[in-house]
Parts: C-alpha cells; structure tokens; sequence
C-alpha cells in the first residue's frame, strides 16, 4: 500500500531487532537448534538401518530368480521425522512466546500511546508487528533447516532435487504450523490487558488444541460416535468352524477375491465403518494445527500412521483389518502429489494464522488507548 | 491556530468532554487547568487523534484531525502524563526508532537527538531506559515532544514527576518553544505550575469549560466580584456589635468581641466602616483577604460541577 511504507517498515524492522535481541528468542531458538541436530542425527541412524535392510533386500532379489516384495528405498525425508516431533511441542512454544506479549507488553509499558501518536496508521502498526516477527521466525527456521541440512551432509547423505523440495515444504509447513499459534498468541495480547493473562490464554488454547482435540479423535471416543464396527458374518465363522479351522487360525479359507457374497457385504459394510470413522477423525484433524502439521509432516517424512486398511489378496488367503499402523520408508512420491494428499491440512493450517491475525487486527485498529 | 468546535466524547453514554468549543493562537502557552477527571486527557487525546470525538472537530492549522490524523500527527509533539518508552532501548535508540516514524533524514535526526539530550541533560546516558527513574522518563519525553521540531507541542501533566531543578529546566524549554512562534499546550491538575509558564488558560470542570482567557480576563472576573465569596479581617478597640448586611453570609466574633473574620458576597468595608464608625467602635484595622489562586480556581470547579 502506497500509504504506508516507511511507518510499516519502520516499525517491523524494530520488531524484528527486538525479537532476535531477546532473551527468550535465543533460549528457545538455542533449544531449538539442539533439539534438530539430536533429531538429525537419531533420524541419521534409523535411516542408515533402513537403508542396510533395504539393500540386503536387493542384494537377494537379485539372486533369487523370482523376487519377493522388495519393499522401497528408504527417503532422506524420513531423517526430518524425529525433527517434527520435536517441532511440533517447541515449535508451538515458540510462536506462543513471541506473540503473547506482543500489545500487551506496549499497554503496559505505556509506550502504545506514544507510539500512536506518530503519523503512523494503526494498521501499519499491528501490520509492522506482525511482519518483524514473521521474518524472525522465518530467520529462526532458516537458521535450524539449514543446520539440519549441513548435518544431513556432514553424515555422507545428500539430498536430490526432489528430496530438497520436500524438506522445503516441510519447512514451509513448520512455519506455518508456529505461525498459528503465533497469531492466536497476538489475538490474546491484543485482548488482554496484561502479558500474563494473554500468555494462560493462549497456554490453554494451545492445549485444547494440541491435547483435548486429538483426544476426541482416538478410538474410544471414535467408538461411542459411530458405534462399533460390523461384526464378522457368522456365516463366513460357520464355513471356517466346517472346514476344520479354529478361530484362532489366521490362515482363513474363503473366497475374498470377490465371488463370495457374504465377504463382499462384510468388506463393503466394514470399509463403510472405517471411511466415516476417517472422516470425522480427518474433520477433527483440521481444527488443531497441531494435528494437521503431525499430518502433513507424516505425509511428507512418509511415516504415515492412523490409516485404517483392509485388503484381501489376490490368492483368497489373507486379510488385514487394523486401526491403526505404520509404515517406514519412502515410496516414490513426487512433490505436487504429497501436496495433493495434505491440501486440505495445508489449508487449514493456513486459515489458523489468517483468522487469528484478522481478529487481532479487528480488535487493535478499534483498541481504546486512553 | 488551534481550534476545538463544539467538541464532545461520551463513553457508553457518559460525557467525558461536553460542547468544547476553544481558540488556541500561535506563540501561546495555553494551560488546559482542572481536577482530575474533569476531561483534560480526553480532549487532548481527541486533539491528537488517538480518540474520535462522539460529535465536534478539532482542527489544527487547519486540518480536522479526523480527516488526516497522519497530517495532524507530523504537526504535534506529544508527552503523555504517563510517558513510556522501550525500556531495552537507550534514550538515542528510542529517540532514533520515533525519528524514524517522523520520516526524519538519518543525519538531521542524529544531529537533532544529541541537541534534545543536551537540552534536558541526558547527554551521555547511554544505560537502557527501563534504568531510568520517572523523572529522566519525563524528560526524555520532553525530547521526544520537541524531537521533529513541531509547530504545536501538547505536554500532559509535564512536571509530574520532576525535581525542581527538572521543573526550571523545563519551564525555560517551554518557555524557549514558544518565543519561536510555537504554539504549547500544558494541561495539568496543579495550578502554581500552570500559573508560572501559561499565557492563557482554560478551565475544564466535569467535561465543560467553565472559564477561558487570559490571566488579565479571568483575574477582571474575580475582582468584579463574578468569582465568589469575600473574607474581611476586623479589629476593633472597642467590643462589636452585632453585624447586620445583606451581603454578609457568615461572621466569626473573637471571645472579646474586639474582632472578627466576615465573609460576604461582595466587598463590604467601606459599609461596615460606615456602620461601626455609626455605632461608635474605634477601629484598628479592617482588610479584604484577597482569595489564593487556588480558592479562586476552586470556585470556578465547583461552579462547573
């Protein structure tokens, strides 16, 4: 905007100085950078496992003449895995830290109104605020991925065009991810008048999201929503109790290729079951930045868990049905794909940081500075 | 030229500023004068921009501070009664950060903050001021007030918290601003310090102006006798007698009865001199206490309220 400028950049510039200068920055920023070269270098060592298993499995497929399943190449992403998890508690401690005092700190110093008394706009203002500390977050992200990076090549791993392009979303989601408690951190300290009331605020904000949200979404809870699953037809039990199997027995012999119609309603009826129960947890995610950076970052490490799969083989021998698994290793997913997969996360991770800054903007351009 | 017209702020219906109506004039030290709460800081906030008026504009050099508070803003240096600053900054770097907002060049804005230190004798501080004591606060705020050279400069309650050589050095800036031409606004609660430096002068009680003008016009009022009650000192040689005047609105009698302290609505000594001299009592002395600033002051808030 052609009016502001100056007064903005002015006033992001001294935002931006103040947060890289303060204590609390560096002590968490300190933590921060620890916490990424321990995760690089624990993720270093399990990938270094997977990569040793993945090639004795290529060096006996290529001596057995008709291979078995391989399984795929294990992904450098998979090193950033431990590093989300320990973004995913700090992270959003940081983006707490640097918002919650952001106007409150000023109301209470008393300097708002001699701020506001300069030919400064007020959105220029809360603007400026906001812009300093996206740019020191964005410097404090900067600073651990490229850390992270020069520890991935002080291991021997270097990362391909497209493994780069991952990590880049993965730091594009970290942002956002601590930018939204960010914001929700700013709306507190625009609406309270004291640094510690707006920091409980958001404190208890913060754990409703990350903690009493994904509570709702565990099985439990899944369980009194959407009743319990279909039972296993008796008919198919009868058929297995006839042929002389126990119960116990995993090796079931019907047909699940899709000819016998009492398995064909089970599987339909079951896979019904699992989609609406994915769809409300999946609904649920999308309220909690939290749940929905574990998401996108399971998408992107490829350390995926909580999917629900049931599958019969081809031979009419198997069947899995399980609530909840995991998978490591890196399937050749391309970039376009993965943002594909999470674009609905991804745009609720990015309505977080937009709805909170809006309200907080609201509220400080009709803010009372008696 | 400052001009207020018919300014009024009401909080959730309450008036804190009622029908404002004000000419300040270039070179003027205008003393904004009354009680606590009797709507000094909102009219000044108004005269910023920081409040909108619920009705009434005000207009400084001709600009209506609602249309263009930014332009207004560029024209007014401001300390707040309760002056606060980045308390991890020094007084060069807070100066240097407000600078900036004026838009001030880099070299003027330097040259500008070493003189404003000078001038309110924080040269060479250079300790964070969330070190400083409420006093160099007032008079680093006082820098900030005249630091983009300003053409009106509005000081709330500026000598709150200064020591008396703080107050001298501020009533000689002051003082100083406005032999260039510049117009000062000082609102304050205390009158002794209002009555030192303002030219002229208006009284706020409850939100209204009740008085406004020069220190000439409003001191005519109150010999005319408009301001109130009058107190007259009498000594007597002889015992008095009992005194009867329309005008009188009390009497203290001394044990002896050879004095008494009479107050009345108007100066009546020459009618009491006529009337003791009538009754034979020989007169010592008769006097008119002239009434303190402050009683007189006084008179003009309760006749607000």
């Amino acid at each position: 905007m052609a009016r502001q400028g100056s007064g903005l950049l002015t006033i992001a510039h001294k935002e931006f100085l103040d947060h890289v200068r303060s204590r609390k920055f560096l002590l968490i920023l300190g933590i921060f950078l620890v916490i990424a070269v321990v995760g690089i270098i624990s993720g270093v060592a399990d990938y270094n496992k997977s990569l040793s298993v993945y090639n004795q499995h290529m060096s006996a497929a290529s001596a057995s003449p008709a291979p078995d399943t391989m399984g795929d190449k294990p992904s450098i992403l998979s090193v950033f895995s431990s590093v989300s998890t320990y973004l995913v508690f700090l992270g959003a401690i940081l983006g707490i830290a640097m918002g919650f005092d952001l106007v409150t700190k000023e109301k209470e110093s008393k300097s708002l109104k001699i701020l506001l008394s300069h030919p400064v706009y007020r959105d220029e203002v809360i603007n400026g605020k906001a812009l300093g500390s996206i740019a020191a977050l964005a410097f404090a992200l900067a600073i651990v991925f490229v850390l992270c990076l020069a520890a991935l090549l002080v291991c021997g791993i270097i990362p391909g065009s497209g493994e780069l392009s991952l990590i880049g979303v993965f730091a594009i989601v970290s942002f956002l991810f601590i930018f939204s408690y960010f914001a929700i951190a700013l709306f507190m300290s625009t609406v309270s008048e004291e640094s510690g009331s707006a920091l409980i605020y958001t404190l208890i904000i913060f754990i409703a999201l990350s903690s009493l949200l994904p509570m709702l979404a565990n099985d439990t809870v899944m369980e009194t929503l959407t009743g319990s699953p279909p039972e296993f037809p008796r008919e198919l039990v009868d058929r297995m109790e006839t042929q002389g199997n126990t119960t116990k027995s995993v090796s079931i012999s019907f047909d699940t290729s899709g000819n016998d119609p009492a398995w064909q309603e089970y599987s339909s009826k079951l896979n019904a079951y699992w989609e609406k129960r994915q769809a409300l947890t999946d609904t649920i995610s999308l309220f909690s930045p939290t749940m929905n950076y574990q998401k996108i970052s399971s998408s992107v490490t490829n350390t995926e868990s909580g999917n629900v799969l049931i599958s019969g083989t081809g031979s009419g021998t198997g069947i899995v049905a399980s609530s909840s698994f995991a998978k490591a290793g890196f399937q050749s997913v391309n970039v376009p794909d993965i943002i594909a997969g999470s674009l609905v996360n991804i745009l609720a991770l990015l309505i977080f940081p937009i709805l909170f800054f809006g309200l907080s903007y609201l509220r400080f351009m009709r803010l009372d500075v008696r | 030229m400052i001009e207020l017209e018919h300014l009024t702020k009401e909080y959730g219906g309450v008036p804190a500023v009622r029908d404002l109506t004000l000419r300040i004039g270039p070179g003027e030290i205008f003393g904004l004068l009354g009680p606590n709460g009797a709507g000094k800081s909102t009219t000044i906030l108004m005269l910023i921009g920081l409040i909108e008026p619920t009705s009434g504009r005000c207009l400084v050099e001709g600009i209506d501070v609602s249309r263009d508070p930014k332009g207004v803003k560029q024209r007014i240096g401001y300390m707040p009664e309760d002056v606060g600053f980045y308390g991890t900054l020094s007084a060069e770097e807070n100066l240097t950060y407000f600078g900036r907002l004026y838009r001030m060049e880099p070299a003027p804005l330097r040259n500008r903050i070493g003189d404003l230190l000078a001038l309110t004798g924080l040269a060479g501080v250079t300790k964070p001021v969330g070190g400083y004591s409420k006093g160099m606060r007032q008079r680093l705020g006082l820098a900030k007030a005249l630091l983009n050279d300003p053409p009106l400069v509005i000081l709330d309650e500026p000598t709150a918290n200064l020591d008396p050589k703080g107050v001298a050095d501020y009533r000689e800036i002051v003082a100083g601003v406005a032999s260039e031409g510049k117009t000062v606004i000082v609102s304050s609660h205390i009158l002794g310090e209002v009555s030192r430096i303002c030219t002229t002068l208006g009284i706020l009680s409850a939100g209204t102006l009740v008085a406004s003008g020069t220190w000439e016009e409003l001191g005519k009022r109150v010999r005319n006798g408009t301001s109130g009650p009058v107190t007259i000192s009498l000594e007597t040689r002889d015992p008095l007698p009992g005194l009867d005047h329309p005008a009188i609105t009390g009497v203290e009698y001394r044990n002896d009865r050879r004095g008494a302290t009479v107050t009345a609505s108007e100066d009546i000594r020459d009618s009491l001199y006529e009337y003791l001299s009538g009754c034979g009592v020989r007169i010592r002395e008769i006097s008119c206490r002239e009434r303190s600033l402050e009683e007189v002051f006084l008179s003009y808030y309760q006749g607000g309220d």
